[in-house]
């Protein structure tokens, strides 16, 4: 078991930064001060704005007595400042320790002011796969309020990760619809485009992370998940949108792919070329689950690739599957315990790693470059992967590194 | 009767007046010895503004000044100056510098002999040439305070001169401060600082250092070191500028192995701190993607010496250079693409644009164009400024001062992107369902590209809600008009041009596509049919038309009739 966990941030966090990105949706952080507080500065980073938590800050005689009045007491507060359509409690740690009777306190705000709905998404005590493990319960308490709307026939449902591909998404969109595919993005910035991923017929997650989402829209919509692949680097992006057109019977997307392939794949090829002259031993270790994503593009590139996966759903089993065939030994999955990154490291030799924060501090002193996973989201389509690639080993700042090594060298 | 003349301007370059000149050099220099009297021989206006200036910038500088009129300077200074130095005299000052005014250069007053009566043994004129730079000026008051040195009886062992700070110089005070805690820490101590905040009999004892060492290698002092090193056999260092770890270790080590001290254990202590700092999340996340402008041609030692570091040990790019020398200029060219050489503002301010910086290092001027083109973030680094609170903490030399200068630039881009790319702290997220055109999606996709990483995700948050929130008031999808106005108004310089050629390529490639996607029709199409065609999307009518003709050869119609387009559509489910 590693001596600590190698994430961006927990579950009521990630929740938090999530729902936060979402017009029309409040999240109540339900839990003491040190989770409003942690969890606030915590999602400053990301939101775009209302960067104001709310919180119950519970204290210790609520923790014995029970905090529901309290809740409920919020609840209200909030409706009547900021009149959203949704409210979602975030659901920490301690309360869900003590067993609050969060559907007791729904039931009776529903009573109050029917207009509302109130949800809740369970946070607390999620490791490993914190962080994507918060992505996805915070978008299936959602999918719990949404209602039901017409099925689109022959419509597309994306579902992504995490709150930062609100309204970004467009690298897939614009090309599905081009081919006129009525496309559902999931999330959006505002609920009430976020709700129509209920009309859609066909569901295709291009994360690894939003498996129970997508179960449970399933279960209350009756919409079909089809996991293909991550829709990342040129050839995932390509077989990704294929599949969706195989779905579908859009022969024009076909045409679109072919197109963007035309474009895309002579510089894929100047990329790998300059990968064929240095070669590179990636590792990339539990990010909020673009470890895969990335580890993929950079694979495609020609870098021997070391991944510790964060998610072991059925998404990323298929996908593994998919990388082992594709690449073979270039692809590795470490799945065995650890206790640091700095083993790994050690193991592996890598020349660069793809890290969270408490890697880094490991990793960096040994002035290895080590990029943070949390910086590189949004990572699908074909540009996102060409524009990394030509920048990669600029961005590495391998003369900084040596310029240190020899200044270490010589002087220490 | 209106004036009906035409008139033909001249071309005249307009010379901004924003470099000072050797008689600012001069006056700097000698302000600094705190227990000597200076008498500026000028006109009250020349001596009104040059100790404003100073008050302005530093802790205590005294003037004195003859305050000539214009009847004297008509008949001659020289009993008014002489006056004032037997004033001056009671006073008991330990040494009484005189430096004549541009006045006073031309008239070409003979100031030496009307002060030679006065019999003051420590009096020294300095003349400062008309049309000469700041450098010339503090090397010709260094010069001239060479007349108050004594020779050695003997040198004091681990002993330097540190040539070259003076009032007025930006940030001496805390480089100074910290390059003598250096020093201090192998064992070396200052014997002077040649000229700011020193005494007379410091300057008296210079020569018994037993080195002399150039501060500002790239802007004063090596000429006076080497006419001391003529006259009293004191050798120099002049090597190294010490910004930065390497360099400031550099600079330490060469000190020490002329000591033949053992300094390895002190460096090897600060330049770990220095890596571990640097090392850290926030350092490289901000400076490996951004890049600097360097304003600081009053100090070439400073745009020498921060660009270097900058560049080599954080990883920065350096767009932009200003120097007033071409030895600073080829200094720096290896590291910085484009190097001005005493640049006029419009030259910095048309540059600045094209290149769009992270951030710039530069004087009061700098900061008024920064401000007026739209840039945020900005650190002082350079004079002339309108004031400014000057303490010993925040070197830029030194292991401190490279310290102090990641800190200073790190958390002025950090966190001043980050708020660029919020909206209001209770703000609206989204405006609500606004359509966006197939163009602007992809134009946005475009912009991410430009954007450091660690901000890319959100800032784009940002240029989404602002296009969505314009469309709306417009009552419109989101344009590729709109993105555009949106991308330029949400940074109006720092991407602009590079924003400019997205619009551009994006335009033209909508432009091709639609010139491609015009329908092309293989079979005859009646004049209805044609018009039910044009009701379709732009985008979709080249396939529309393919796809009815499709329709229409496997039911073997020979035309296409609205009829056929009717039929078509309601098999499709129209």
């Amino acid at each position: 078991m590693p001596f600590k966990s190698y994430e961006h941030c927990c579950s009521s966090c990630i929740a938090l930064a999530n729902l936060g990105k979402i017009e029309g949706v409040i999240p109540i952080l339900h839990g003491p001060q040190a989770c409003t507080f942690g969890n606030q500065i915590g999602s400053m980073f990301c939101r775009p704005s209302r960067l104001l938590t709310i919180g119950t800050t519970l204290k210790k005689s609520e923790v014995i007595f029970g905090g529901e009045g309290k809740l409920k007491e919020q609840i209200i507060t909030v409706y009547n400042q900021y009149k959203p359509k949704i409210v979602v409690i975030i659901n920490t740690c301690v309360p869900q320790l003590i067993g609050e009777d969060l559907k007791g306190v729904i039931m009776e705000v529903k009573q109050e002011i029917p207009e509302l709905k109130v949800t809740f998404c369970e946070t607390g005590f999620n490791q490993p796969k914190s962080t994507p493990l918060g992505n996805d319960v915070s978008w299936r308490a959602l999918v719990d309020v949404l209602e039901p709307q017409d099925l689109s026939t022959g419509s597309v449902g994306i579902v992504c990760r995490a709150g930062q591909d609100a309204d970004s998404m467009g690298c897939l969109t614009s090309l599905l619809r081009e081919a006129g595919i009525t496309t559902y993005a999931f999330p959006a910035g505002h609920i009430d485009e976020m709700a129509k991923i209920v009309k859609a017929e066909f569901l295709c997650p291009v994360h690894l992370v939003p498996y129970l989402t997508c179960k449970r829209l399933n279960e209350r919509f009756g919409s079909k998940t089809h996991y293909f692949e991550l829709p990342v680097g040129v050839e995932g992006t390509s077989q990704f949108l294929r599949s969706v057109a195989a779905l579908t019977g859009c022969q024009k997307l076909r045409e679109i792919v072919e197109r963007e392939e035309k474009r895309a794949k002579p510089r894929l090829q100047k990329i790998q070329e300059q990968f064929r002259k240095n070669p590179l031993r990636v590792l990339l270790v539990s990010g909020p689950a673009n470890e895969t994503s990335i580890g993929k593009i950079l694979a495609e590139f020609g870098a021997q690739v070391i991944i510790v996966p964060s998610m072991r759903n059925q998404f990323a089993r298929k996908e593994q599957n998919i990388l082992k065939q594709r690449y073979g030994s270039q692809v590795i999955f470490h799945e065995e315990d650890f206790d640091t990154v700095l083993q790994l490291v050690d193991r592996y030799r890598p020349d660069v790693v793809f890290g969270d924060f408490q890697a880094r501090v490991e990793v960096i002193r040994m002035l290895i470059p080590c990029h943070i996973n949390e910086n590189y989201l949004n990572e699908y389509g074909y540009d996102y992967a060409l524009d990394f690639g030509e920048h990669f080993f600029e961005s590495l700042k391998m003369q900084v590194f040596n310029e240190w090594k020899d200044i270490m060298q010589y002087y220490a | 009767m209106a004036d009906t003349r035409d008139f033909k301007a001249r071309q005249i370059k307009i010379k901004e007046i924003h470099k000072p000149s050797s008689f600012e050099g001069a006056l700097w220099a000698v302000q600094g010895i705190t227990d000597a009297r200076v008498i500026y021989h000028a006109p009250p206006g020349c001596y009104l503004m040059q100790h404003m200036n100073a008050l302005c910038n530093e802790w205590h500088p005294e003037i004195y000044s003859t305050l000539v009129s214009y009847a004297e300077v008509m008949q001659g200074t020289g009993e008014k100056l002489d006056a004032m130095v037997k004033q001056v005299v009671a006073e008991k000052p330990k040494a009484i510098i005189v430096i004549t005014s541009p006045v006073i250069e031309i008239t070409g007053d003979d100031v030496q002999g009307a002060v030679a009566a006065s019999g003051y043994e420590n009096l020294i004129v300095i003349r400062p040439p008309l049309g000469g730079t700041l450098a010339e000026g503090k090397e010709g008051a260094f010069l001239g305070l060479m007349d108050l040195m004594k020779p050695a009886c003997q040198q004091v062992p681990r002993t330097v001169n540190l040539i070259g700070p003076t009032y007025n110089t930006f940030n001496w005070r805390a480089d100074v401060f910290e390059l003598t805690r250096m020093l201090s820490a192998i064992g070396v101590n200052v014997n002077a600082v040649i000229a700011a905040d020193c005494t007379v009999a410091q300057i008296e004892r210079a020569p018994q250092a037993a080195l002399n060492v150039c501060v500002y290698p790239y802007d004063c002092g090596i000429v006076f070191a080497q006419r001391m090193e003529q006259q009293y056999g004191t050798p120099f260092k002049a090597a190294h500028v010490p910004i930065g770890f390497r360099e400031s270790a550099a600079w330490l080590s060469d000190i020490a192995a002329f000591f033949s001290i053992e300094a390895q254990p002190y460096i090897a202590r600060e330049v770990t701190r220095g890596r571990d700092f640097i090392t850290t999340l926030l350092v490289t996340n901000t400076f490996f993607e951004a890049q600097a402008a360097l304003s600081t041609d009053n100090c070439d030692t400073y745009s020498v010496g921060i660009s270097s570091f900058l560049n080599r040990e954080l990883g920065m790019k350096i767009c932009m250079a200003a120097v007033s020398t071409e030895a600073a200029a080829a200094a720096i060219s290896h590291i910085c693409p484009n190097v001005l050489v005493n640049p006029s503002i419009d030259e910095k301010k048309n540059l600045l644009l094209e290149l769009s910086p992270t951030i710039i290092l530069g004087n009061y001027y700098d900061l008024k164009i920064a401000a007026d083109l739209g840039f945020k973030n900005f650190l002082f680094a350079d004079i002339p400024l309108i004031g400014y609170i000057f303490s010993e903490t925040t070197p830029f030399m030194g292991f401190m001062g490279a310290q102090h200068l990641v800190q200073a630039i790190g958390n002025e881009i950090y966190t001043k992107i980050f708020i660029e790319t919020k909206g209001e702290l209770e703000g609206a997220i989204s405006a609500g369902e606004i359509p966006w055109e197939l163009d602007a999606e992809r134009a946005l996709g475009r912009i991410a590209e430009l954007l450091p990483h660690f901000i890319r995700s959100i800032a784009l948050k940002k240029i989404h809600q602002v296009a969505d929130e314009t469309a709306q008031q417009r009552n419109s999808p989101v344009t590729l008009e709109i993105l555009q106005d949106v991308a330029l108004k949400y940074t109006p310089t720092r991407f602009k041009a590079k924003y400019a050629t997205i619009f551009n390529n994006t335009r033209e490639a909508a432009a091709d596509s639609e010139h491609s996607a015009q329908p092309v029709f293989t079979m005859s199409w009646e004049q209805a049919a044609r018009e039910m065609l044009a009701m379709v999307p732009a985008e979709f009518r080249a396939v529309a038309a393919q796809e009815t003709e499709n329709y229409a050869r496997e039911h073997q119609y020979h035309r296409i009739t609205a009829a056929v387009v009717e039929e078509y559509r309601k098999k499709l489910g129209f």
